[in-house]
């Protein structure tokens, strides 16, 4: 870390040197006035050279002088909000007239199956451009966009290579058919890259050229059953006819865990343990006994190979490490074909070792002009991830924090220790065996566009998406020893090789329309589409290698133990949908959609749902009486929508009465049997989602500042839900449509853009806040997960979806005589111990005293980016923060000693005793969890602010490149998880940290330094 | 030129979407079958059949779970559902007593769906839909025995009943769900063969074994005894010479076992070495025997280590004892599957010594009975088969359904004498003579040491009703002399068990009162 910190420093100072050259230029002065088109003078208009560093902007009366190199240099003007103007320096007196043209009218966004002007939009849409998420090192697009837009709330659950643990979710979860970490894929926006489904984290963040974020049902309802989640449409990059452009940007990173646990020293920990046995009435054993602790502690100093520290893990296992990455891209071509080839090699290692993963992609986006009216075109993208993990990672993150007490990491001879329960993780990041995953995604999408007549367009695209993933599990054998003995040991080596095959054909056929009649605009899409999709998985097994190194199945023992599996899936979704938009003087704005969508998940009637939206926005500015506020408010518009959207996230085949294939024996010879174990239902429907939404867009001050606010209300019904049926059925419950959830929210964006002479100023803010509740749940419910030691949610009328539940405390009984007057939770409370609320006063603390105690999804998320500009330097950094977040602490961070986990040093003279009555933990005890059930006590504030990413870019001089034939060079140093405010930094842990027992691989931050290059 | 184009592309257009438009929206599964097709043939009633059977089996965790919610095994760490249950502090909630009741009313409904639908068979082999039958009302007979032993009264369904009708099914009299119990077994019994050729599967005497335990936890003693002494009368059955290796895999299927769960390595294996076996073998001490049993064992004298006269010795504690002690737990100076010796002494420095960690056996006892050493590397990975029923247990059951009817003849006796003098227990035999009140406590003893961890101690506390005399208070382990030469005794940290009387009962599971009214509650709870 100190090298990468000298690195920043001695590059800062590298590039303020380089700018002081460009400064003390001199040459011919230049100066002149600047007015709009009415003759007014316009103040703060920026100046540049083009291909130089010098520029100036104009006074209070639009005046500025400066001096060029030569009369043929290009003066560059530019003004918030109006388009830029070049001029050649010439004469030495320059007048520059400005149009009032507001260049945002004819900014054009990506909508479902075509694009729409931005002042023309009457639904709640985010855009995104390219260029704002790869002004950073990325190893996530997840990352790149958190705390970009309001509404769509990512979070960050870990950062193992390959494996970003980053769930997206747009407008608060709308279904109950997922897990409470959100790691179900139908909570997911649906995202369509350049018109075809595919996984986000398939697209090189370099190829963007934008993402739409489709939030309301107006915009997402043309995409039907799929779109509850909302929608992400990603264009890529396509070539602009011209001279070849040749652009490479690199970049090396160091990595480090944002923060990882902190467990507690020796000298207290063995005090904490010693008291915990005396609490429960127990006599200490072996090394917790008062005579031991002192030798120990001693022992430990001088002879750290016998008296091992408790839990040494977090030190040992973690480190920085390196990631680089490379980007190259070709594009250019003529009228009649345009090419963009681009390739990108990342290589991103672990802070634990052997885990490291390897990207390569490549995507080649052709257009062809095949006659006047003709135009084709035809993408290839190839993705090849290789994932390499040390075998069962999960289970070694959770030996750093339980059950690997007391052991030797490793013994200078080489041995790993074992301790008394013979686990050490260590061994089994270096020694235990791997978990690799090798994947080929390959996407072709062609494309045909046909003009019929003007204004009248037919599109035809086919794309076929195949992905292919080999995993091969490698499981050592190994042996922990202390001394001589084997503390414990993998005998058999087992390898697991896995094939899982994957592919799906989109047709899509568009017919579109557009036309302008006086002041009648009118514009018409009809569609077609189906998606075909098939997936086969292989897996086979094989143990007892001859020696570690020894890894084919046909190696292995040919016994009863080899194993081999095999399943194939598929569905298919069949759609016709249609837009249409109108508009009065481009004044009045009106739009209606409409999907009706066919799925192969449901039967019978229920298998076509049809899901209409209808929108209008009012361009207020444009109204005459405007006019005289123009100059303040330049734009003004009111929009709402209306719609319906489904989801179809049901698992294949439920519909499906069938009976499953289970295995048994009878004597020493295996017997399949077939029962049916679940109720099919053959009523199954859509998910159903209606949402409101009323928003209005605002500029002022020629677009220095802009505001868009939405309001949105959705109610989800038909829920499929998995309903409890009572056990006399004899059958397991299957999916049934049911419960109502509604998420109502606001979402604020504030932009600015500013230009003060040479110092330039943009920042945007967001703000979104979702409340979720739970509606109904058909007369059943309220259903608990979880247990009284872990985190315990529920789903329950009245409150957000997964909320933790447990009880309320207040503070810890101070004496025994006040313990013993209860209510207890156990029968034998003491002093020390947390004193349950009895929330219905019934004298007993039991499950009915259990009460809402906060939710995990935030309730507010926010961001913020900020742009700053000096000459050839500027800075960007953004904030992103969450408050109202929960998080539950349990395993060894709840359960402070009372089994051999590790203890987190905020324990540290932190619990009960007499002498700290007001301590934050309860008195400590063994095996007995009373004080450690679901409590608002573990129940913790994940609220965080946090510096996302900071960068400083230095643009080298023009003058320099222009020499060795180079249109535009920069570098940059750049951070991201920078800095962190959180009431979770006590604990150690970052504040997006998952409930539960946290043994994640940790989040990371990346300090790099990159440079980029245009040819 | 143009034209051709056009027409090279309209063609490929209409390729596209004719080439993958078939059957889009009617994809079937070929993982798993319909219903639609099943009930065609004897294969499908054999396989419906033998699904039944999986309700029927146990995992090692919840087979030993029984015996961990009485006195004599103790779980570690106190994780697992079943310690609540045995501390004290459960409640209507507790998973394990709703997943029980989930557990036989899913093999309910399956032993209900082939009764129902059997007849749909185009049988070629009518007897072996017979047989079928008979194996199916058998295990439907089990489930129920399960359940009303541990609820009391419950629904008696025996149709394959909708989604609304289980939302309305009202509990039965226990009483007339014994009597079904009853009469399900007398029909199997007269279809069932006495011997199967798949091992493993439900036979007439095991049909009339249910029958004997059933009626014995009923209280209908006579019907015990008949039933009993019916199986005892078959001469199908006799006790395996050796208690030791009564529970390894050269003993599977033998005399003595009438009903069992099969296990198979690799296929449908159990985890009951990792479960079971001491922390120094690779495994987990997960459930471990208690002070209780391992003091119930009497010394070989036939006197129990509480009588002064009896000669045990408190520094070595395990000599002279009932040889059932030696190969049901592993006491310190055993010998463990790996050859090496078992010290679990809390002064030795093995990596089995008491309190070393939470993961070693905080008693100093593991339990040997089905710890088997071809498991050593596999301790997941086990086939050794777990016995339901044993003819040892229809002498013990036709004992005590004879002495509760004070009928104490020579047969009474005999049946006890039988076990004390297996071969290599050989143990004093009872003398004649006793009192009603002085057999019924040796044959409890004898129950209590003969199946320690066969999953039957729960049910015989409870139906003794002496669970609230045995189960509160602390849990104890080994006793050892100290450095100072001071006796200890162990003591589990932190863990305190308690007995209310409305646990002699378990509670209606709340899931199952939410979602029918017309299920009423225990008392109590």
């Amino acid at each position: 870390m100190k090298k990468l910190k000298l690195a920043f420093a001695s590059l800062l100072l590298a590039l303020s040197f380089s700018s002081i050259i460009a400064f003390a230029q001199t040459g011919i002065p230049v100066s002149g006035q600047v007015k709009d088109e009415k003759g007014q003078t316009l103040k703060g208009v920026s100046i540049s050279v083009k291909g130089n560093s010098a520029g100036t902007s104009t006074d209070a009366d639009g005046r500025f002088s400066l001096n060029v190199p030569s009369r043929e240099s290009i003066l560059v003007f530019s003004f918030v909000g109006y388009d830029q103007q070049e001029r050649k320096a010439g004469n030495k007196f320059l007048d520059v007239t400005f149009n009032l043209s507001n260049k945002q009218l004819d900014d054009v966004v990506v909508v479902g199956y075509g694009t729409q002007k931005k002042v023309s939009m009457t639904s709640a849409v985010a855009a995104i451009s390219g260029k704002d998420l790869t002004n950073r090192p990325v190893t996530s697009l997840e990352q790149a966009l958190q705390g970009k837009v309001p509404g769509l709330t990512i979070l960050d659950k870990g950062g193992q290579p390959g494996a970003a643990n980053t769930p997206i979710v747009l407008r608060g979860v709308n279904t109950l058919y997922t897990s409470e970490d959100l790691s179900g894929a139908s909570v997911a926006p649906l995202v369509l890259i350049d018109g075809i489904e595919q996984p986000f984290s398939n697209v090189n963040a370099e190829d963007i050229e934008s993402i739409s974020v489709l939030k309301d049902a107006s915009s997402t309802a043309i995409y039907g059953s799929r779109a509850s989640n909302g929608v992400l449409v990603i264009t890529t990059k396509r070539a602009k006819a011209g001279k070849i452009m040749v652009n490479y940007g690199g970049y090396y990173g160091s990595q480090k865990a944002v923060t990882t646990p902190k467990p507690m020293d020796l000298a207290s920990y063995l005090h904490l343990e010693n008291l915990a046995y005396k609490n429960v009435g127990s006599a200490p054993p072996k090394p917790y006994r008062d005579q031991d602790i002192d030798a120990y502690i001693q022992g430990h100093a001088t002879d750290p190979l016998h008296y091992p520290l408790p839990y040494d893990w977090y030190s040992r296992a973690f480190h920085d490490a390196a990631q680089t990455n490379h980007t190259l891209s070709i594009s250019g071509g003529n009228e009649n074909f345009k090419g963009r080839a681009s390739v990108r090699f990342q290589d991103q290692n672990g802070i634990i070792d052997n885990t490291n993963s390897k990207v390569a992609e490549a995507r080649v986006n052709t257009d062809f002009r095949v006659s006047s009216k003709i135009n084709v075109s035809m993408d290839l993208d190839y993705r090849y991830e290789n994932d390499h993990n040390p075998y069962g990672l999960a289970n070694i993150l959770q030996f750093m924090t339980q059950n690997a007490i007391w052991v030797v990491p490793r013994y200078p001879n080489g041995d790993y220790g074992g301790g008394a329960q013979g686990n050490n993780p260590l061994l089994l990041i270096d020694k235990g065996g791997y978990n690799h995953q090798v994947s080929d995604y390959l996407i072709g999408n062609l494309k045909g566009v046909w003009q019929i007549v003007k204004g009248l367009n037919f599109t035809t695209q086919f794309a076929s998406h195949s992905t292919n993933v080999y995993g091969k599990l490698y499981q050592n054998t190994w042996a922990t020893q202390d001394s001589t003995v084997v503390k414990k040991s993998n005998l058999h080596n087992m390898l697991t090789e896995s094939r899982n095959d994957n592919r799906d054909y989109t047709l899509n056929n568009l017919l579109d329309y557009s036309n302008k009649f006086g002041d009648h605009g009118l514009k018409v899409l009809l569609g077609y589409s189906q998606i075909q999709y098939s997936s086969n998985t292989l897996s086979a097994y094989r143990q007892d290698f001859y020696n570690n190194d020894v890894q084919s199945l046909s190696a292995g023992a040919n016994d009863a133990t080899k194993d081999n599996s095999g399943l194939d899936a598929g569905w298919g979704l069949r759609s016709y949908f249609g837009r249409l938009n109108y508009a009065y003087k481009d004044k009045y704005l009106f739009e209606a959609n409409g999907r009706f969508d066919g799925s192969s998940r449901f039967t019978g009637n229920n298998q076509y749902s049809f899901f209409p939206s209808f929108s209008a926005g009012w361009r207020i500015s444009q109204e005459s009486f405007w006019e005289g506020l123009l100059d303040k408010v330049n734009e003004l518009k009111l929009r709402g929508s209306y719609g319906k959207t489904g989801n179809q996230a049901v698992a294949l085949y439920s519909y499906f009465p069938t009976l499953s294939l289970v295995t048994y024996d009878f004597n020493n010879l295996a017997a399949q049997g077939y029962i049916q174990s679940q109720i099919a239902n053959p009523d199954l429907t859509w998910e159903s989602t209606t949402e409101s939404d009323v928003g209005l867009d605002a500029s002022f001050l020629h677009n220095r500042f802009t505001l868009a606010v939405d309001y949105y209300k959705k109610r989800t019904s038909g829920i499929l839900l998995t309903l409890p049926v009572p056990g006399t059925l004899g059958l397991q419950a299957g999916p049934q449509n049911a419960g109502k959830v509604d998420n109502t929210g606001w979402e604020f964006t504030l932009g600015s853009q500013n230009q003060l002479g040479r110092f330039g100023l943009g920042v945007t803010l967001n703000m979104s806040i979702n409340t979720n509740k739970v509606v109904d749940l058909a007369g059943t419910g309220p259903f608990y997960y979880g247990t009284d030691q872990n985190p315990r949610y529920t789903i329950q009328e009245g409150y957000p979806i997964y909320s933790f539940w447990g009880y309320k405390t207040a503070g810890f009984y101070q004496s025994d005589a006040d313990a013993a007057k209860g209510p207890f939770y156990t029968r034998t409370a003491k002093a020390g111990d947390v004193r349950y609320v009895d929330m219905n006063k019934d004298g007993q603390i039991d499950a009915n005293d259990q009460t809402y105690l906060g939710n995990s999804f935030p309730k507010f998320t926010f961001g913020g980016a900020f742009n700053l500009s000096y000459r050839a330097f500027s800075l960007n950094f953004a904030l992103q923060g969450v408050a109202k977040s929960s998080v539950r602490m349990a395993g060894a961070f709840g359960q402070g000693g009372n089994y051999e986990g590790m203890v987190p040093d905020i324990y540290t003279n932190n619990y009960w005793t007499p002498d700290h009555p007001n301590a934050e933990f309860a008195r400590p005890t063994k095996q007995d969890l009373r004080n450690q059930t679901n409590n608002d006590r573990l129940v913790l504030d994940a609220s965080y602010l946090r510096v996302k990413n900071a960068q400083l870019v230095y643009r080298l001089p023009a003058t320099w490149m222009k020499k060795a034939n180079i249109s535009q060079a920069s570098v940059y140093v750049s951070g991201t998880n920078l800095l962190t405010f959180s009431k979770l930094n006590a604990w150690h842990l970052d504040p997006e940290s998952m409930s539960g027992v946290q043994n994640y691989y940790p989040q990371i931050s990346v300090y790099s330094v990159g440079f980029n290059i245009t040819l | 030129m143009r034209y051709y184009k056009y027409i090279v592309i309209a063609l490929a257009g209409t390729w596209l979407l004719q080439g993958c438009a078939k059957d889009l929206l009617n994809t079937v599964p070929n993982d798993r079958i319909s219903t639609e097709i099943f009930w065609k043939t004897d294969n499908d009633a054999t396989l419906a059949a033998n699904a039944i059977y999986l309700d029927m089996a146990e995992t090692a965790d919840h087979f030993i779970g029984w015996d961990c919610m009485s006195d004599i095994v103790f779980t570690n760490p106190t994780g697992p559902v079943e310690a609540s249950i045995a501390q004290g502090t459960f409640n209507a909630l507790n998973s394990r007593i709703s997943g029980d009741w989930s557990t036989y009313y899913a093999g309910i409904r399956g032993a209900n769906s082939f009764m129902t639908h059997v007849g749909e068979v185009q049988t070629t082999n009518p007897a072996l839909i017979s047989r079928l039958k008979g194996e199916v009302r058998a295990m439907r007979a089990y489930f129920y025995m399960r359940l009303v032993s541990l609820f009391g009264d419950v629904p008696l369904v025996t149709t394959e009943i909708s989604l609304g009708e289980s939302e309305k099914v009202t509990r039965t009299p226990a009483a007339k769900v014994w009597d079904f119990v009853a009469a399900e077994l007398d029909t199997a019994a007269t279809l069932l063969p006495a011997k199967q050729t798949d091992l493993g599967r439900v036979t007439k005497g095991a049909a009339m074994a249910i029958k004997a335990r059933a009626m014995l936890y009923a209280g209908r003693y006579p019907d015990a005894a008949t039933a009993a002494s019916q199986v005892m009368a078959s001469n199908t059955y006799s006790l395996y010479p050796t208690y030791k290796t009564l529970f390894s895999y050269a003993a599977e299927n033998n005399a003595e076992d009438i009903l069992d769960i099969q296990f198979l390595p690799d296929v449908y294996p159990n985890n009951i070495f990792q479960a079971f076996a001491p922390r120094s073998v690779n495994a987990n001490s997960k459930w471990v025997p208690t002070k209780k049993i391992v003091d119930a064992y009497q010394m070989k004298n036939g006197l129990d280590i509480t009588d002064p006269s009896s000669g045990f010795d408190p520094a070595n504690p395990y000599l002279n004892r009932d040889p059932r002690l030696g190969y049901s737990v592993f006491v310190p100076g055993d010998v463990l599957p790996n050859g090496k010796t078992f010290n679990s002494l809390p002064n030795s420095t093995t990596g089995d010594a008491v309190g070393s960690s939470f993961v070693v056996s905080p008693t100093g006892f593991n339990i040997e009975k089905y710890v088997n050493k071809e498991d050593l590397s596999k301790p997941a990975d086990c086939g050794i088969n777990f016995i339901l029923i044993r003819y040892a247990e229809v002498l013990l059951t036709y004992a005590e359904a004879m002495i509760e009817q004070n009928n104490l003849d020579a047969s009474v006796y005999d049946a006890i004498n039988k076990i004390r003098q297996r071969s290599d227990v050989n143990m004093p035999p009872i003398t004649s003579g006793q009192t009603q009140d002085q057999l019924r406590a040796i044959v409890r003893h004898e129950r209590e040491v003969e199946f320690a961890f066969e999953s039957l101690r729960y049910f015989d506390i409870r139906r003794w009703k002496i669970a609230g005399t045995v189960m509160p208070g602390k849990v104890n382990g080994l006793t050892y002399k100290d450095t100072n030469g001071v006796f200890q005794t162990v003591e589990v940290p932190g863990w305190t068990q308690t007995w209310d009387d409305r646990n002699y009962l378990w509670p209606i599971p709340q899931k199952e009162i939410d979602l029918n009214k017309n299920l009423t509650q225990n008392t109590g709870w």
